[in-house]
């Protein structure tokens, strides 16, 4: 807590690595949050969390100190001004839609198109010269008469609280979270909001600089760095996108003949190069390049008519289909595209860099409904702005065929990010200070190095345990001795598949309640499943837990999720196999029953072969001097440690963890055996893989295993109190003794110790009970001895 | 509970069906329901059967405890009477052998004069015999206090026997000790049982609770029979689990069964066909389907694999807000490049029904089991909107909170008001002469003890003598253990079996005369009523007398020990524990001999 206080006083960046399940979000939050309330100026807090569940625990623990904040407030004053903090997350139009129609749409892009069309500044203008005319959202139209600011109680508000707020009201939640944003003092939202241009423009532009940032469970943030920057074109998109380009050009014809002006109005601002002033709100996509790549001159003239823009999309179009013809893989940069498209079909940079610009203008010009399906012609769009506009750290890769062996071509055309520094570079610049957490980022100069920045602060902390309260485990052997390993060429072995099977089945047997599988890939868990039901190994897990696995629909893995914490809860006991990148591993907590054993079969290295991947990590090596290895080492091991972090929530949760994979011969995969990938994980996991622990057999495993849960599930020692969980004695006593040490040191250091009492105070009031010295251990021990 | 195999046979010259069940050999009379006779697997000993060629075909099981045993005479015609005959043999010939290894591993001979208790005909009360030196009370009192015996919240002495029977059964230690006192009549049924009522509660409990669905996969596979053809076994079972496994079967034999299709034709028919194939819980199936021809009947019933990335049943979507992934999905548009093939889910397509099949089979477990009470959808509605507080339990770390401490026993005193009262007037009385102490003069004082507390430190000295002694005590401790492991044990088999018997039976008999001695521990949820002291009293006499005689018997054992040639002390020490508890009961209850009003 020290550590960020300094980073925030000196308006910095720092890297914290805090073990999952120690309150990592509350602490973050009430240091910030005090932070906030004592310094008149107010900074912003962007709190930037992974997945919505994830959010809305942010936003409850939040709520639930502002709870407390204002019940220990000192003054009225200071409760006043307590109970006016607002707090609210922001998600999707799909995630927030009360309409009674619109909410029932499936797809979040229908729901957003139909949402704009009940609600963009055309339409509701209309209904208000001549109501009925056309349909609006009603609770969008109640929003309206509030004043803004004033859109909904000051207080925090979960996402949940939103929506319940909007029914009763009769208000649209979504708008009402948009509006709000400029007012509160904390907004929690995704990482994609802040780091995908095409909806950080809309939604993050009025962030003060001085606003604190706050990436939490941030060990993924460069994958979305790079998706941010990143997109794909398939041949049915391109197919979609020349019949929109079709539309568009019949939609231009009607409007010549009723309504001629328009485009001419339209032309002219283009002649100008004004930058049209839109309603943020009305925005359906804005540029896809960062905002300092934007250019801010007038679109070039060969696209300024409408007609002649479409022309142009569509030769473009064209141009992309007759090289998805092409049989054989293609990886090109951005330069030597645009020079083979110029040759070919006389398109300049400078008109597709506005490509994207242009289209929204046109379509806005056109007042277009159901813009959903009009997302392929977007894309486009926006893959020949990114095109035009970056150079460097990207590639264009065009792959025939999905697979090695495919016969049949599924070309795909990937527009790749190789530099997550790109897109990361902004929020860096433009905000003073970016914490960025999880309970996973060992080790810690990655980060730094692959997002170009230098952090202030950078630390990581380990856990105090009353005792081992999880159990790591790496089983290399199987119980008849063959090593088991995940690597490709091994990994449908069936002995090794026997093996896999055996550990699960041992496992449903002896641990009680919650079971977790991960697995390294979803092609993996596929065939591996049907492996085991047809050996019969399945019949065996049947015995003793219900099975359920994650499925390719969210939806439908949401229910089994439900359904899998269901059976944890009564005692039937549950095994759940998913995949450790896959949509279970991020965001859901398997804490306590739901989860006493997390078992990862394999590591989950990424798929080698892919060759974005492999475009990417040539460019990390070139760019960064980080080594191949290096990075697939740390990039499994990342997702590993928060595969099996996610079992562990607080001090008295127990787990085991158990890594089933043995060291590879080659020099290239290592894994977990091997003593150099254990120093790899995180501190708080590896302080207690022991080196019995870390090359057992099956049978060891669980009698290792047998043994860990026979002690754990004793009685928690009640004599936390000291070890792990400090009383306001302890810290006094751990500050007074740093104090000491510090003033000795220097003497500058006096900010410092204020803002350790500071930031103290409101953290450790959990418990005031007293504080048994080790006195009356030592008695009882001397009593034991004289026995 | 499943019949192994049954026939129609005479007992006891009445007519009736004879009946092998999993757990037990039953008759019943003709014409009755229940069956008359029924003995527990566990009670067979021996069988007996009349020779081939005599007329009658007669079957004798002897249970133990009964050499007589009971005679069956297979009454169908011969050879259907003779088959029927050896099918009862194999089967009981197996029960048989599991019973004499069982017994003879854990338990001691039976002796040979205990009463039978194990065939129990229905109705009739099944009970030791009344011991000879029963107490002289008043016949009525015994008989409630018999009847109502401890332990079980039900008053039906059957199934009171039937609970301890099974402990027995459960633990040969127990069976070997009940045999030893109570059929010899040294201790009563119901005495035997005061103070273990725990074990017969544990045991209705574990009776009554009910056994959940087993959690297999309903998957029929084919057993290979000679000729390359399969066969399956069909039983209600599994036409059950079929119906409810797979609705659309339940609903084609509803519309085909038995208009077009007879009920055999119909199974072979489905086994066979591409429905089955497609039911069936492999990955296989789908390659099998062309080698299995088309019928017109259940190809209607058809449905395509739900093997589409999104499932064909859509579902509502009300799932708490903590672990909707479909909302992260949802949460912005998709960017970034499509994950590399291995990453897709649903590439597969195989797996994709099995892996639904997975879930929905877990779910249809998981329901039943909670029997669809409104129970089961409470963590969900709690964590709606509406109450969103109890979001926190999920979010709280109760390692944060306070250990709780325990409330504690309120202590539930009789005339409580007046116990205070007398205390505060006692209290009040002893005030006044007690001296008012000056804190500060005895602070003075405990200060000045204090003083120069280090020097008196340094001047302690340990005697010599007492650290010597301390280390003589302790090596010789080592040594005597050193001793005791190097030596060998060579007490023979039979003598330390006698002796564990004698140990065991003067135990209990300690249990008994303390539990009549001391008041009754209330809390045992007994309905039990307390023995009238007289009661008590008598059964204290009772095993005085018994506990006096131990000594004899430790010295009988002695001489037995010395003869077999162990070491007379050895055996001494062994015994001398318990002989010491026994002298110390019997001492005890020489003091209070004069009957003392109130113990």
């Amino acid at each position: 807590m020290c550590d960020l206080k300094r980073t925030l006083d000196a308006t910095g960046h720092c890297v914290l690595e805090m073990p999952s399940g120690t309150g990592k979000t509350v602490s973050l939050l009430s240091l910030i949050v005090s932070y906030q309330q004592f310094f008149p100026t107010k900074r912003k807090l962007i709190y930037c969390s992974r997945t919505v569940p994830e959010i809305e625990k942010a936003l409850a623990e939040l709520k639930r100190l502002m709870a407390y904040r204002v019940s220990t407030a000192e003054t009225e004053e200071q409760r006043e001004k307590e109970k006016n903090f607002m707090g609210l997350g922001l998600t999707s139009r799909k995630n927030l839609c009360i309409h009674p129609e619109v909410s029932k749409e499936k797809k979040g892009k229908v729901v957003d198109a139909r949402c704009r069309d009940l609600t963009n500044a055309a339409t509701v203008n209309r209904a208000r010269e001549n109501p009925g005319s056309v349909d609006v959202c009603s609770f969008h139209e109640n929003l309206a008469d509030i004043e803004g600011g004033q859109l909904i109680p000051p207080g925090v508000w979960t996402l949940a609280d939103v929506l319940q707020y909007g029914r009763d009201h009769g208000t649209c939640p979504y708008f009402t979270v948009r509006r709000m944003m400029p007012f509160v003092d904390v907004v929690i939202y995704s990482f994609h909001y802040l780091l995908d241009p095409k909806v950080a423009e809309q939604v993050s532009k009025d962030m003060s600089k001085d606003s604190i940032v706050v990436f939490d469970e941030a060990h993924n943030i460069d994958n979305v760095c790079l998706e941010s920057l990143s997109i794909d074109l398939t041949r049915p998109m391109l197919d979609s996108a020349a019949r929109s380009v079709n539309k568009l050009a019949d939609q231009i014809d009607e409007i010549k003949k009723t309504d001629a002006s328009k485009l001419q109005d339209e032309y002219a601002k283009l002649v100008e190069g004004l930058q049209e002033a839109a309603a943020d709100e009305d925005t359906f996509m804005s540029n896809p390049v960062l905002p300092e790549d934007l250019l801010t001159e007038a679109v070039p003239g060969n696209i300024r008519k409408a007609e002649h823009f479409v022309a142009f999309l569509k030769r473009f179009v064209e141009y992309l289909k007759t090289r998805m013809r092409v049989l054989h893989v293609v990886a090109e940069t951005p330069l030597s595209f645009l020079q083979h498209l110029k040759d070919i079909t006389y398109i300049e940079r400078r008109p597709l860099r506005f490509c994207a610009e242009r289209l929204q203008s046109l379509v806005r010009t056109l007042e277009l409904s159901r813009l959903d399906e009009y997302n392929s012609l977007q894309k486009v769009a926006g893959f020949a702005t990114l095109v035009s506009t970056y150079e460097k750290g990207f590639l264009l890769i065009l792959e025939p065929f999905e697979t090695e062996n495919a016969t049949v071509p599924n070309p795909i055309f990937h527009f790749a990010c190789l530099d997550p520094a790109i897109a990361i570079k902004p929020v860096f610049e433009r905000f003073s200070s970016v914490v960025i957490t999880s309970g996973t980022i060992s080790p810690l100069d990655m980060y730094p190095k692959m997002l170009q920045f230098t952090p202030v602060v950078q630390e990581t902390y380990a856990m105090t345990l009353t005792r081992n309260a999880f159990l790591p485990l790496v089983i290399t052997r199987g119980s008849d001795q063959v090593a088991i390993s995940s690597r490709f060429e091994v990994r449908n072995d069936p002995a090794v598949v026997r093996n896999f099977g055996s550990i699960l089945v041992e496992y449903s047997k002896i641990v009680p309640d919650g079971v977790v599988a991960f697995f390294p890939s979803y092609l993996y868990m596929e065939s591996i499943v049907a492996a085991w039901n047809d050996m019969g190994i399945l019949n065996e897990v049947w015995k003793h837990k219900l099975i359920f696995v994650e499925t390719p629909d969210a939806n439908e893995t949401s229910i089994a999720l439900e359904n899998y914490r269901r059976a944890c809860d009564n005692g039937r006991g549950a095994v759940l196999l998913s995949v450790a990148r896959g949509k279970v591993s991020e965001g859901i907590d398997f804490d306590h029953n739901y989860g006493r054993a997390v078992i990862m079969f394999g590591v989950p290295y990424q798929y080698t072969e892919n060759r974005i991947l492999k475009a990417r990590l040539e460019y990390l090596r070139d760019a960064y001097r980080i080594r191949e290895s290096e990075f697939l080492g740390f990039d499994a091991i990342r997702n590993a440690a928060q595969c099996v972090g996610r079992a562990l929530r607080g001090k008295t949760d127990w787990g085991l963890m158990v890594f089933a994979d043995k060291h590879a011969t080659d020099g290239k995969l290592q894994r977990f055996a091997r003593a150099d990938k254990r120093a790899k994980l995180p501190r708080w996991i590896n302080q207690y893989i022991t080196e019995t622990a870390a090359n057992l057999s099956t049978d060891m495993a669980l009698t290792v295993s047998k043994l860990f849960m026979r002690t754990i599930s004793q009685n928690a020692g009640e004599n936390l109190t000291g070890v792990s969980l400090w009383t306001l004695e302890d810290v006094e006593k751990a500050q007074s003794a740093q104090r000491a040490a510090e003033a000795e040191e220097q003497a500058k250091a006096e900010a410092e110790r204020a803002a350790a009492g500071g930031g103290g105070d409101d953290e450790m009031d959990e418990d005031e009970d007293e504080y048994y010295g080790d006195g009356g251990l030592s008695d009882r021990a001397l009593a034991e001895m004289e026995v | 509970m499943s019949t192994l195999c049954s026939a129609r046979a005479k007992f006891k010259k009445l007519q009736g069906l004879l009946e092998l069940t999993d757990t037990h050999l039953q008759w019943t009379q003709d014409g009755k329901k229940a069956p008359m006779l029924s003995v527990p697997h566990s009670d067979a000993a021996a069988l007996f059967s009349s020779k081939e060629s005599s007329p009658q075909v007669k079957l004798r099981v002897s249970v133990y405890g009964d050499d007589d045993g009971h005679t069956f005479n297979f009454t169908s015609a011969r050879p259907v009477a003779v088959a029927e005959r050896e099918a009862f043999k194999t089967e009981l010939t197996n029960i048989i052998s599991r019973n004499r290894t069982v017994r003879e591993k854990s338990v001691l001979k039976p002796p040979v004069s205990a009463t039978p208790i194990a065939p129990v005909s229905n109705g009739a009360v099944a009970r030791a015999p009344l011991p000879v030196s029963r107490p002289s009370t008043s016949r009525a009192a015994s008989v409630s206090s018999d009847a109502r015996t401890p332990g079980t919240p039900s008053s039906d002495p059957a199934h009171d026997f039937r609970l301890r029977k099974k402990v027995l059964v459960k633990t040969p230690e127990l069976a070997a000790l009940h045999r030893e006192l109570v059929m010899t009549g040294q201790i009563t049924e119901s005495e035997f049982w005061e103070g273990r009522e725990h074990l017969l509660l544990a045991q209705a409990a574990a009776e009554t609770q009910k056994k959940g669905r087993p959690g297999q996969l309903v998957d029929p596979r084919p057993q290979a029979v000679e000729g390359g053809e399969v066969k399956i076994v069909i039983t209600p079972q599994l036409v059950h689990d079929i119906f409810e496994e797979f609705p659309v079967v339940a609903k084609a034999y509803d519309e085909n069964v038995p208009g077009k299709l007879s009920e055999a034709e119909f199974w072979k028919r489905y086994f066979q066909s591409k429905l089955f194939h497609s039911h069936r819980a492999s990955i296989r199936s789908t390659a099998t389907q062309h080698v299995v021809k088309d019928d017109a009947i259940f190809d209607k019933y058809l449905e395509k694999p739900d093997d589409q990335l999104e499932p064909r049943r859509q579902r509502e979507s009300n799932v708490d807000l903590f672990i909707d992934l479909e909302a992260t999905y949802e949460d912005h548009e998709e960017t970034g490049n499509e994950k590399d093939f291995t990453m897709q889910a649903g590439k597969q397509r195989g797996a994709l029904p099995l892996i639904r099949k997975f879930n929905e089979h877990s779910e249809r477990l998981l329901k039943t089991s909670m029997y669809g009470s409104p129970a089961k959808r409470r963590r969900v509605e709690s964590a709606d909107s509406s109450d969103p507080w109890n979001h926190y339990a999920q979010l709280d770390l109760d390692d944060l909170h306070d250990p709780d401490t325990s409330p504690g026993i309120i202590l539930d005193m009789q005339d409580r008001q007046r116990y205070f009262e007398g205390r505060a007037a006692g209290a009040s009385a002893e005030e006044v002469p007690r001296p008012a102490v000056d804190l500060r003069v005895a602070l003075q004082e405990a200060k000045r003890d204090l003083e120069g507390w280090s020097a008196d430190l340094a001047q302690l000295k340990i005697e010599r003598k007492a650290g010597d002694t301390a280390l003589t005590s302790m090596t010789a401790n080592v040594a005597a253990r050193l001793d005791v492991n190097k030596r060998k044990n060579d007490i023979p088999e039979d003598i330390f079996r006698q002796m564990r018997t004698c140990q065991t039976a003067a135990n209990e008999f300690l249990r008994q005369f303390w539990s009549s001695i001391y008041p009754p521990a209330t809390d045992l949820q007994t309905l039990a009523t307390p023995a009238t002291p007289q009661q008590k009293a008598a059964k204290a006499t009772r095993m005085v007398g018994y506990l006096s005689k131990t000594p004899e018997k430790v010295n009988a054992i002695v001489i037995a020990a010395h003869a077999a040639g162990v070491d007379r002390q050895k055996v001494e020490i062994g015994m001398k524990p318990i002989l010491d508890a026994v002298d110390k009961a019997l001492s005890f209850w020489r003091t209070r001999k004069p009957p003392a009003n109130r113990p």
